[in-house]
């Protein structure tokens, strides 16, 4: 058995007395060149001015991309050391990256896993791959001149096949990913092999909807690991 | 008998410079100074004026709105989606919806309703009048603008040497389209990095512009589509439901700054 805690939102923790550092932090770990590992530029006075309005409530997130390393380093100055003893996950409403050294670029990702480790929302629905089909319509129809509204109708073609914002599929993804969070602070060995278990690292939209959806939950190997943890946690490598 | 009434060529240029020299005085301290009369500039002014704060609109063309006149392909109908037609609303300006989220209205009739409210709320007007230059004050502030008349950048070189004269506001804001003329002149003072055109997420590029809208440096605002060139988001098409969007946001922003300085 699990505990969770749900902690208040960044904005009204006790940080925003230094919101503006804060808000510099998170600003520096945006990802403006998605080929260049680090971003090495000091964040503008806008995107501090930005990230402080995000902060108060004042703005929404959305079209940036942050690097879940910098971001994950930053929120485990927040929590501190003591806070190691608790498995932290942050969910956010941001996207968030890291950096592949299998092609030299930023992919947006689902989950980054760390202390504390990161889920992104929006991630869920843009970081996983849709179908092939999918982005050779999308090719050809931007090469059209498609409007964006034509680009939404062209996803109704592909329902069922990935997760859209508001698709009920979400809630079962994110229980997933929240797993893989809790298993990585126990373990440091959050995935798995099986493509039926929630606990499969999905890179494409239909691997997650296949794990996180379907009905067998975890699979064998990790339902014994979950009840020996229920009873002892303990760190396996 | 003549239909009007009796004047002459001295009382008619009399009513031009005097009044003319009045609004300049005026225009010299000003609140807020908008550079560029397109949609995100003329929605940031209306909204400043309306909630009483001096705003003078600098606009390059002899005409305002910038290409809210037009859509796609040269068509003058306009999109907007949802919820941008709030303000379709507001400003009484009429629209049909075409599908759900998605209304269009006559570029025409969208466009001279918002300089009529833009101009009825009480922001004034500068036009044929081009942004030269940024106004700089303690630790970089912007604190107004340079500009001059915009036929003298047409001039041949040997007679351009025409000054500009300088305006002081307390914030100015950057309506200037993609071009970000305002910002820059920061980056050519090394004030500012202009990331130009960038690796964002493109889809919801439309987001993150209105979202996005606000102090860039200290005493400068931007809003519409100069908000892309500043921040390094992604390059859009016309999508006038995110200017004025936007152009509100950069209001919002200001009356709040202003306020606090109070």
């Amino acid at each position: 058995m699990v505990a969770f805690e749900v902690a208040p939102s960044l904005s009204r923790v006790g940080a925003r007395k230094d919101g503006e550092r804060l808000a510099s932090e998170i600003a520096a770990a945006r990802v403006k060149d998605p080929t260049k590992r680090k971003q090495l530029e000091e964040p503008l006075y806008g995107e501090v001015d930005y990230e402080l309005r995000l902060l108060d409530g004042d703005a929404r997130a959305g079209g940036v991309v942050y690097d879940g390393r910098m971001l994950a380093e930053v929120l485990m100055r927040m929590i501190g050391e003591a806070g190691l003893g608790v498995a932290h996950v942050v969910l956010t409403d941001r996207l968030v990256s890291t950096f592949s050294q299998e092609d030299l670029r930023h992919h947006l990702r689902t989950v980054v896993l760390g202390f504390p480790s990161i889920v992104s929302i929006p991630g869920i629905v843009e970081a996983p791959a849709k179908p092939r089909s999918y982005y050779v319509k999308k090719q050809a129809m931007e090469m059209m001149g498609a409007s964006q509204l034509e680009m939404e109708r062209l996803k109704e073609q592909f329902r069922g096949s990935f997760v859209d914002y508001g698709d009920p599929a979400m809630i079962e993804v994110l229980k997933g990913l929240l797993l893989q969070a809790v298993m990585f602070h126990l373990t440091l060995r959050p995935f798995c092999g099986n493509r039926t278990c929630r606990l499969f690292n999905a890179h494409w939209q239909e691997e997650l909807l296949a794990s996180q959806v379907a009905p067998d939950g975890v699979c064998s190997t990790h339902r014994s690991q979950l009840r020996m943890l229920s009873k002892k946690p303990f760190l396996r490598w | 008998m003549p239909i009007f009434e009796k004047s002459s060529e001295k009382a008619v240029t009399r009513a031009i410079v005097s009044q003319f020299a009045k609004d300049m005085e005026r225009y010299a301290d000003m609140d807020v100074i908008v550079i560029g009369g397109g949609p995100s500039g003329l929605m940031a002014a209306h909204d400043l004026a309306e909630k009483g704060v001096k705003v003078l609109v600098v606009e390059r063309n002899n005409y305002l709105g910038g290409g809210f006149w037009i859509g796609g392909f040269l068509m003058n109908t306009i999109t907007i989606r949802a919820p941008a037609h709030k303000i379709l609303d507001e400003l009484g300006i009429r629209y049909k919806q075409f599908e759900k989220g998605l209304y269009i209205t006559p570029g025409p009739l969208a466009c001279s309703k918002l300089i009529a409210a833009a101009c009825e709320s009480g922001v004034e007007i500068l036009n044929m009048a081009s942004f030269d230059d940024i106004v700089l004050r303690e630790k970089n502030r912007v604190a107004g603008a340079v500009i001059n008349w915009s036929p003298v950048a047409t001039l041949p070189r040997q007679i351009s040497c025409v000054d500009p004269v300088a305006l002081e506001s307390k914030l100015v804001i950057d309506a200037t389209g993609h071009d970000a003329s305002v910002v820059r002149k920061l980056g050519e003072r090394g004030l500012i990095k202009i990331p130009g055109f960038g690796a964002m997420w493109v889809e919801k590029s439309e987001d993150a512009v209105v979202e996005h809208s606000g102090f860039c440096h200290p005493g400068l605002i931007v809003t519409g589509m100069a908000v892309s060139t500043t921040f390094g988001l992604p390059r859009m098409g016309p999508t006038f439901g995110s200017m004025l969007l936007s152009g509100r946001r950069g209001a919002d922003v200001a009356y709040k700054h202003l306020k606090a300085k109070k």
